[in-house]
C-alpha cells in the first residue's frame, strides 16, 4: 500500500532492514530528541559524532539514555562534520544527519571533492514530502532548498529523484506535474520548454516509472475542479503525487506557505550524494526531524 | 468532402469542383512552364494572364501549336517590371494566383516580398509545402520545407507545421497526422531539433496549433511504417500512418523528395505558403506532370471556402 500520511513513513521504515544513521555534531536537544525517538521506534541505529561530554549532559537533561547511541568523541564542529562523512565513506553508516553544525560546514563536508559524498557529475538536490491537511495524499516536491535555478539536465535529475522517492513510498506509478505559471507552452519562457522536453522524454521511456505532464499551473496539478473549469485534459490534473518546481523561489514559497499557513508537516532530505542526508534546521519540529529520518531510512 | 488521396485526384477535384482561377504568370515567355500552363488552360482550371515579352510568348504558342488568343497577353518585356505588374494584379484582386516564369528566383521573390507592394503580410513567415505522391505509400504525404526556409528555427517550424496542416485539411483530411522528423524518436539535449519537436508536440497537445495529431521526434520509419512502430514498441499516435512530415532542415527534405522522385517514381505538387494569395514557383527539373500539379494545387488553395 502506498504511503499517504507521514506517520506511515515510520511504519514502512520499520518493515525494512534497520539502517545506520550518522549524526554530524549531534549535541543539541532537538537533534538528540529526534534520533532517540527513531532508535526507540527501532528503524535505525545511531552513531553520534560530537563532543561526548556535551552529548551526555544534554541527554541527562532530556531524560535520554545515552547508551542507546554509539558516540564518537569529536569536540570540533568542522572535524565532526568530516568524521561523520568519513564514517559513511568507510561503510559504517548509510545515512547522514545534521546536528548543531552550521549548514555551510555540513554541506562543505558533503561536497568535499576528495573526501566528500558526491559522486562525480552527480546532481545534488533536495526532496521534501508534505502532508497538507487539505490534500488527499502526500506531495513529493523538489527543489525547494538546494538548486536555485535548475537547468534542463538538473530538472531531469530532479524528476528521477522524485520518481525514486515515490517508488520508495510504494507509490507505483506516481503522477508528476511540471509546474509553471499555466498550461500554455511558450518558446520565450524556458520553463515551459523544459517541461515540454521532460514530458516527451517520459513519453519515449527516457524517464521511466511515472506519468509526467507539464507545463501546468499549480492549481491544475492539485485541484480537479480547476482542471475541469479550464477544460484541462491531463492524466496528472488534480491528482499529482510529485511536483517539480521551475525554480527554488516557487518551491520555497510553497514550502513556507503550507507549513506556516496550512499546518502542513514535512519530511525532507538532500539527495544525489552517496547516501541520503538530512538537512533539518533548528526551526523544524521534532516531528519533521523524525519523519525526515524515516524518509532517509527508506531512501538509504 | 472525400479526402483527396492522389495527385490525379487533386487534378480531377480541381477540374470538377473548383471555379476557374485567374493566374498571372510573370515573365511568361518560359518554355519550362509553358506546357503546364497550356494544359491548365485547356483543362479549364485557369485563365492565364501572360505578362512578359508578347513577341516571345506568341512565338512559344506557335511552336506548341497553341492559340495565343486563349491567353490574355500583356507585353512587358522587362522581367522585373513584368513580375511587379503580376504581383500588383494579384494583390489588387485582378488575379487569384501568381506564378513565376522566366525570371530569376531572387528577382521574383524581391517583388513578392516588397514591403508595401508585395504579397507577404508584415511578420508573416513564408514557407513551402509539397504534396508528394509516392507509389509505395498508401496516401499523399505532405512535406515541408523543401524550398524556402533552409534552417528553420522553432517559430518557423511551428509555421511550417500549421501551413502543412491547413493544406492537408484542404485535401479533406480532417485530422492530419503530423510527424516531426529526426534521426530517432528519442529526445536529446544535444539534438536541438528534438527539443523543438518536443515543444511543438506539447503546444499541439495544449491546443496552441492548428488541430491535428502531432508527434515528434520520430524517424521516417516510425512515421510511415506501422511494422517499424510495432517492432520498436514506440507509443505514438502517428502509428506509421503520417499525412505530414516536418523536416529539420532543407538539406534533409530536399534529399528526401528528390531521392523519391528519382528512384521511386514520386510526383509532387508544391506551393509557397504564407502569402496573401497562392504563389507558384516550380523548379526546372520537375517533371511535366508535377508542374501541372503545382498549378492544380494553387487552384485548390485559392478556392474560396
Amino acid at each position: 500500500m502506498s504511503v499517504k500520511k507521514l506517520d506511515q513513513l515510520i511504519d514502512l521504515a520499520k518493515t525494512k532492514e534497520k539502517k545506520k544513521l550518522v549524526v554530524a555534531y549531534g549535541q543539541d536537544a532537538h537533534t538528540l530528541g529526534a534520533v532517540s525517538k527513531a532508535v526507540d521506534l527501532g528503524f535505525v541505529d545511531v552513531i553520534i559524532v560530537a563532543n561526548k561530554e556535551i552529548v551526555e549532559k544534554v541527554c541527562k537533561e532530556e531524560g535520554i539514555d545515552p547508551s542507546k547511541f554509539e558516540i564518537v568523541n569529536e569536540p570540533n564542529e568542522i572535524s565532526a562534520g568530516r568524521k561523520a562523512v568519513n564514517l559513511i565513506n568507510e561503510g559504517k553508516g548509510n545515512m547522514l544527519m545534521k546536528g548543531l553544525i552550521s549548514s555551510d560546514n555540513y554541506m562543505r563536508a558533503i561536497l568535499n571533492k576528495d573526501e566528500g559524498l558526491l559522486p562525480a557529475k552527480a546532481t545534488l538536490s533536495h526532496i521534501s514530502v508534505f502532508e497538507v491537511p487539505t490534500y488527499h495524499k502526500l506531495l513529493i516536491t523538489s527543489d525547494v532548498a538546494v538548486i536555485p535555478a535548475p537547468d534542463i539536465s538538473q530538472k531531469i535529475s530532479i524528476a528521477n529523484y522524485l520518481i525514486k522517492t515515490a517508488h520508495r513510498l510504494d507509490i507505483e506509478n506516481p503522477k508528476m506535474a511540471l509546474v509553471c505559471l499555466s498550461e500554455k507552452t511558450n518558446p520565450k519562457i524556458q520553463q515551459t520548454v523544459d517541461a515540454a522536453i521532460i514530458t516527451k522524454m517520459a513519453d519515449r521511456g527516457q524517464i521511466k516509472g511515472a506519468i509526467v505532464d507539464g507545463p501546468m499551473g499549480f492549481d491544475l496539478a492539485i485541484d480537479q475542479e480547476s482542471a475541469q473549469i479550464k477544460k484541462f485534459n491531463s492524466p496528472v490534473a488534480g491528482d499529482a503525487d510529485c511536483i517539480l518546481w521551475s525554480n527554488i523561489e516557487a518551491g520555497n514559497v510553497f514550502y513556507k506557505t503550507v507549513t506556516k499557513l496550512c499546518h502542513a508537516e514535512l519530511a525532507a532530505i538532500v539527495v544525489g550524494a552517496k547516501c541520503p542526508a538530512i538537512l533539518s534546521s533548528r526551526g523544524d519540529s521534532t516531528k519533521t526531524k523524525l519523519y525526515s529520518i524515516a524518509l532517509a531510512a527508506l531512501m538509504a | 468532402m472525400k479526402p483527396i488521396r492522389s495527385l490525379d485526384q487533386l487534378a480531377e477535384h480541381v477540374q470538377s469542383s473548383c471555379t476557374k482561377k485567374k493566374i498571372a504568370v510573370a515573365a511568361a515567355e518560359d518554355s519550362n512552364t509553358f506546357d503546364a500552363i497550356v494544359k491548365a488552360t485547356e483543362n479549364g482550371i485557369v485563365e492565364a494572364v501572360m505578362l512578359g515579352s508578347a513577341e516571345r510568348i506568341r512565338q512559344l504558342c506557335e511552336e506548341k501549336s497553341f492559340d495565343p488568343d486563349k491567353f490574355t497577353i500583356i507585353d512587358i518585356p522587362d522581367e522585373l517590371k513584368a513580375t511587379q505588374e503580376a504581383v500588383r494584379m494579384v494583390k489588387a484582386g485582378e488575379a487569384d494566383i501568381l506564378m513565376k516564369g522566366l525570371v530569376g528566383t531572387d528577382k521574383f521573390l524581391k517583388a513578392v516580398l516588397d514591403k508595401s507592394a508585395g504579397l507577404l503580410p508584415a511578420k508573416q513567415i513564408m514557407s513551402y509545402v509539397c504534396a508528394l505522391e509516392i507509389p509505395a505509400y498508401h496516401k499523399l504525404l505532405f512535406i515541408s520545407d523543401t524550398a524556402v526556409l533552409p534552417f528553420p528555427d522553432l517559430n518557423q517550424k511551428i509555421a511550417m507545421t500549421n501551413f502543412s496542416i491547413k493544406m492537408a485539411k484542404r485535401f479533406g483530411i480532417e485530422k492530419p497526422k503530423v510527424a516531426l522528423i529526426g534521426a530517432s524518436e528519442k529526445v536529446s539535449l544535444t539534438f536541438p531539433n528534438s527539443i523543438d519537436y518536443a515543444m511543438i508536440a506539447k503546444m499541439s497537445q495544449r491546443h496552441q496549433l492548428e488541430e491535428a495529431i502531432i508527434d515528434g521526434p520520430l524517424d521516417v520509419f516510425l512515421a510511415c511504417d506501422k511494422e517499424s512502430v510495432e517492432i520498436k514498441g514506440v507509443k505514438t499516435a502517428i502509428d506509421g500512418d503520417a499525412d505530414i512530415l516536418i523536416f529539420p532542415n532543407i538539406e534533409v527534405s530536399n534529399a528526401f523528395y528528390k531521392g523519391l522522385m528519382l528512384f521511386a517514381g514520386a510526383e509532387l505538387g508544391g506551393l509557397i505558403q504564407g502569402t496573401e494569395k497562392p504563389v507558384v514557383v516550380m523548379s526546372r527539373s520537375e517533371s511535366p506532370k508535377s508542374k501541372y500539379y503545382c498549378i492544380a494545387l494553387a487552384c485548390l488553395m485559392a478556392e474560396e471556402r
